[in-house]
């Protein structure tokens, strides 16, 4: 599930990673639902994807590949990623 | 289910445009919305291009083997219909998602055509897909269509006489393929599908698919019991995480295809629909936003539906032309005093079920639909989800819920059939529950609205605060009672799109059209009944029957009885029976009567869109909920009201 990148970095959850962040998606915690995390893995969180952090308030939404998704931060702390840059602006 | 003959599925993940392609290819209205979810029943109509073949528009699927109702209810489709090959629609910009669902497809072995929809939109983010490589990589035809403006619908109907079974784009892990291979082995041998390849089959009911399970128990009858055998080896070499191994694989797959058939160009900012989205669900500037649309759905609704196009209706058409003329003609040409008052008497047919219905009603769900249409449309709802979702935390549901409740501000009953969007039994219940109890629907709200609107501003604000209140008490309550547990909310945000004026006025069409059909023939069995029951000389029993309960407890005149008898058959319709009292009523009486019956069961037609969802035991629970609760909390208000009220 957690592939590591060449330059490993802290796992950190996604529910405090600061908007603008470009994060890498290392896993998803057990704590999730079965069923949402097929949810999740559906709507593209899975692999070590790059994720964009839009918004933290009042949930946080990211930007994963072209899809744009809200997630409430009972899901988004439990979502595992690893810092790679700072986006543009 | 009788399936249909020559079929063509059109499949796909929610909010790609397939009820758009739909309406292209058929000519036939399914309500269509920038929302995932609108589809929640598979719709059919034949083909522009081929009238002997038969287009299915089924629900969006997040992913296979089914989980919601609206993949189960596709699985279904693919089940159970005789398709001549699936479309699979998909979002161009999302082809890594696209594909992964495009890999299950291909597994069940049915002729396909894959039309990547909105490409002007991947376009617009730098995203180019090479479409030949693609169609050669799956080996079945591959369009890029823009279903809202039309363009590659002609090329996608030529396409379809050249469907073509896929080729398959994975091998799974080998452990994986020998438990896919024993159960594909023993679905062919006791349950094999007419057209569904007995390996697609087998890949879904190993992934945990209910309804491939369901119908393999069907058809293999006692044999049945080896495929489940088999299933239990496969998990248990999998280490009991099969369904998520399975899902894996075939979004690998679909990544590294479409990693080789896509191209992506540096985009240095967002798109400014891009930024739009993100300033309506932003912390601080979402919520300004959301009062500047709720003010001007009012102005337009409220004010402009309610107040001006029905005085215009009702007053000076209804009231000031076609009322009189039609009692004139009717009092001369008839000559049964029964049937004339049956016609254009105090409940008479015409003068009071048919004004109602058009004069009244009409205008001011039509306004609310277009208002609504225009939301949807435009990519607002899923975002005011995001808004709405903490508040919605505190009643156990999650934003998703928001959606009902708005529309339930339309029509309760239709508001009702879509609760189907959400997830959980739970969640569906209690949102069922709350819109038949505390949401007004526009009919009901522009008659509450007039009539205390008339009184004071102070009037209107208790009568909101009742039913904010008691909204959140119920819900809180209902939270707490019903067991399970709430479903944090994980929504996918569509871009913000223009409404298109076309698309906003279909779906009203329909909607009206959906209204009109349910709404005039009750409002005239309403009318009747309350004629049938004066000219029994039954109303005066009831009303005196009721009495204690009315005058005594709600503190109103006894012939408010019959109001709530009228509410029964439509919550708005016992709403405008108080409004007919109006003049006979204090501000006090006026707010306490609209509050009791705001709450007071839904209407008849809600019911049964209740018990058809909930069932009748369920629904029965409810009802016997709600109507004590109904006068208790306007009794209340009465004697609140009665010790603390100077109405200014």
């Amino acid at each position: 599930m957690s592939p590591k990148p060449a330059n490993v970095h802290a796992r950190l959850p996604l529910a405090f990673i600061p908007p603008g962040s470009v994060v890498r998606l290392a896993a998803l915690g057990d704590e999730i639902d079965p069923l949402q995390r097929e949810q999740l893995l559906a709507y593209g969180l899975a692999g070590n994807h790059t994720l964009t952090v839009l918004q933290q308030q009042p949930m946080t939404v990211i930007l994963a590949e072209e899809v744009e998704l809200a997630l409430e931060r009972e899901v988004a702390r439990h979502i595992w990623v690893e810092r790679e840059a700072r986006a543009a602006g | 289910m009788t399936p249909t003959a020559n079929a063509i599925l059109l499949v796909g993940h929610p909010n790609v445009g397939k009820s758009v392609l739909f309406h292209r290819l058929t000519g036939a209205y399914v309500n269509v919305s920038n929302y995932p979810g609108t589809t929640v029943e598979v719709t059919q109509a034949s083909a522009r291009f081929d009238r002997t073949a038969v287009l299915l528009d089924t629900p969006g699927v997040l992913a296979l083997p089914s989980r919601s109702d609206d993949e189960r209810a596709t699985v279904r489709a693919l089940l159970n219909e005789d398709s001549r090959c699936l479309v699979q629609v998909g979002d161009a910009k999302n082809l890594r998602r696209t594909l992964t669902l495009t890999a299950l497809l291909a597994e069940l072995g049915v002729p396909m055509v894959l039309a990547l929809n909105m490409h002007d939109e991947a376009a617009a983010r730098g995203v180019t897909v090479d479409i030949a490589a693609l169609a050669q990589g799956l080996g079945i035809p591959v369009l890029a269509t823009v279903a809202t403006s039309g363009e590659g619908i002609g090329e996608l109907t030529q396409s379809l006489g050249h469907a073509s079974r896929p080729h398959a784009l994975l091998r799974y892990d080998p452990a994986i393929e020998a438990g896919i291979g024993h159960v594909a082995e023993a679905i062919e041998r006791h349950a094999p599908h007419p057209q569904l390849a007995a390996r697609g089959l087998a890949i879904l009911y190993l992934g945990g698919d209910a309804e491939v399970a369901a119908w393999l128990q069907e058809r293999a009858g006692e044999k049945f019991a080896e495929i489940a055998a088999l299933r239990e080896a496969g998990r248990a070499a999998a280490g009991g995480r099969l369904s998520p191994l399975l899902a894996r694989e075939r979004s690998e797959a679909a990544e590294a295809l479409a990693a080789s058939v896509i191209q992506r160009a540096a985009r240095s900012s967002p798109l400014l629909s891009q930024r739009i989205g993100q300033y309506v669900v932003h912390p601080v500037w979402g919520i300004p936003i959301l009062l500047g649309v709720l003010y001007l759905v009012y102005e337009f609704v409220g004010v402009f539906g309610a107040g001006t196009l029905v005085g215009l209706l009702e007053k000076d058409l209804f009231e000031g032309i076609l009322n009189p003329a039609v009692s004139d003609f009717v009092n001369a040409a008839v000559d049964l005093p029964w049937l004339a008052e049956l016609l254009v008497g105090p409940y008479g047919l015409w003068t009071m079920g048919m004004t109602y219905a058009l004069a009244l009603i009409l205008p001011i769900v039509t306004t609310f639909f277009l208002a609504f249409g225009v939301l949807e449309d435009s990519g607002y709802l899923p975002r005011l989800s995001v808004i709405a979702n903490r508040l919605f935390a505190v009643i156990g549901l999650n934003g998703r819920a928001v959606l009902p409740m708005i529309l339930g501000l339309g029509c309760v009953t239709m508001a009702t059939l879509t609760t189907r969007i959400l997830h959980s039994p739970r969640e569906r219940m209690i949102t069922i529950f709350l819109l038949a109890l505390a949401i007004p629907c526009s009919a009901q709200l522009g008659v509450v609205l007039g009539m205390l609107g008339s009184i004071s501003f102070s009037a209107v604000l208790i009568w909101t605060l009742a039913m904010v209140g008691v909204l959140l008490l119920a819900g809180f309550l209902a939270a707490r009672l019903i067991p399970g547990r709430r479903i944090p909310l994980v929504t996918e945000l569509p871009p913000m799109r223009l409404p298109i004026l076309g698309n906003v006025l279909k779906k009203t069409g329909g909607r009206l059209k959906w209204y009109l059909v349910e709404v005039i023939p009750l409002f005239l069995l309403g009318t009747f009944i309350m004629y049938a029951l004066d000219r029994l000389g039954a109303l005066p029993a009831i009303i005196e029957a009721g009495e204690p309960l009315v005058s005594g407890w709600l503190g109103l005149p006894k012939e408010a009885s019959a109001a709530f008898v009228m509410g029964f058959l439509r919550r708005d319709f016992g709403a405008t029976g108080l409004f007919a009292m109006a003049h006979s009523l204090s501000p006090i009486q006026a707010v306490v009567g609209m509050i009791t019956i705001t709450l007071f069961i839904p209407c008849f037609a809600s019911l049964m869109m209740m018990v058809k969802e909930q069932g009748v035991k369920t629904a029965a629970a409810m009802v016997a909920l709600i109507v004590p609760f109904a006068f208790f909390i306007g009794g209340l208000f009465n004697i609140v009201l009665r010790a603390l009220w100077m109405p200014t």
